[in-house]
């Protein structure tokens, strides 16, 4: 009986292909953010979007928030109706014994991996840019939503960072070193498995 | 939207065109690289299968981008069941909640890939909303 290779699939978040998908005021593309693309094809990956929750929550010209903001009830149901609509698509790769990474946006409030972005005092008016944040190591409400979604499923974590796009000053040499050496340091690390099938 | 490099412009594209089967008897053109190119977003759908519950979410997105301001249009591939765009489905999703279908451009699998990437070329550059609803939502 023939068994296919695994393949090496990138969740990647919604932005990463559209950047439309934005904050107002944030977009630093005009739709796909080619050096996260190139890194991932270069390697091999194949790419699974995932939805944005931001864009379906509060729409296209939504202000720009913290974690503290999101952190509501309706918020995380609604992540988790976005979770339960991707999760079988992800439950198939794994358990096809495919390779997953996760890529996010490091410093946003929903789709953070290392870092997401925090102010508990924040609200009303936006005053860009004399408001401040912090950023502080956390995921944001989406992946937590996420990720929890996969747990319940049964299915192991998947290795995760994130493009620092939300970081307060975009440096993009600086998120395309990060994110290869993630990638290159995934070529030597086994990927997690749950029971494969035959495909 | 002063400092805002987004392009206004994305496309419903099928997964086998951003993940082309490596054993594919005839290539396509790089879908991914000429949106790129053109300055356009992507909305992937799912491959061939049940996917009622992340389709109905797709399709939320879409109505909020074409409630907008933003040209959305569909990129299928001629010969593949629902031109690998959920067609039928993805259709009633949108007219449920009040948006017309996108424009619709189908790559044919057995012509020439690089005179299908200009043909998509050309009909990517020359696509975008009434000069109205532009002036409307973009500033």
């Amino acid at each position: 009986m023939e068994h296919n290779p695994p393949r090496k699939v990138a969740l990647i978040a919604s932005c990463l292909l559209n950047q439309n998908a934005k904050v107002c005021q944030g977009a630093n593309y005009p739709g796909v953010v080619s050096p996260v693309v190139e890194a991932l094809r270069s390697r091999g990956y194949l790419l699974q979007q995932l939805p944005c929750p931001e864009l379906a929550f509060a729409g296209v010209r939504r202000w720009w928030a913290v974690y503290e903001q999101y952190d509501t009830p309706a918020y995380r149901a609604h992540c988790q109706r976005l979770a339960q609509a991707i999760a079988p698509l992800i439950e198939q790769y794994l358990r096809q014994g495919d390779d997953l990474i996760l890529i996010g946006l490091d410093g946003s409030p929903s789709t953070g991996v290392r870092f997401t972005s925090s102010q508990p005092e924040w609200g009303g008016r936006p005053n860009r840019p004399e408001d401040d944040w912090k950023i502080v190591p956390r995921r944001g409400i989406w992946i937590e939503e996420l990720e929890a979604e996969l747990a319940r499923r049964g299915l192991p974590p998947i290795p995760a960072t994130g493009w620092a796009l939300d970081m307060g000053r975009f440096d993009e040499a600086g998120a395309r070193r990060d994110l290869e050496q993630f990638l290159d340091d995934r070529q030597s690390n086994t990927s997690p498995r749950v029971d494969p099938v035959v495909r | 939207m002063s400092g805002d490099a987004r392009g206004w412009h994305m496309a419903l594209v099928p997964d086998r065109l951003i993940n082309p089967p490596k054993d594919a008897s005839a290539p396509l053109p790089d879908v991914l690289r000429i949106l790129e190119a053109n300055r356009y977003g992507v909305l992937q759908l799912p491959p061939a299968g049940e996917h009622g519950l992340l389709l109905a979410v797709i399709a939320d997105q879409v109505a909020e981008y074409s409630h907008h301001g933003y040209a959305v249009v569909a990129i299928g591939v001629q010969g593949i069941p629902s031109q690998g765009l959920h067609w039928r489905r993805l259709a009633r999703l949108l007219q449920q909640r009040g948006v017309a279908l996108p424009p619709r451009h189908l790559l044919r699998s057995r012509a020439d890939a690089g005179a299908e990437g200009e043909r998509l070329a050309t009909f990517l550059a020359d696509y975008d909303l009434p000069v109205e609803e532009q002036r409307r939502w973009r500033v």
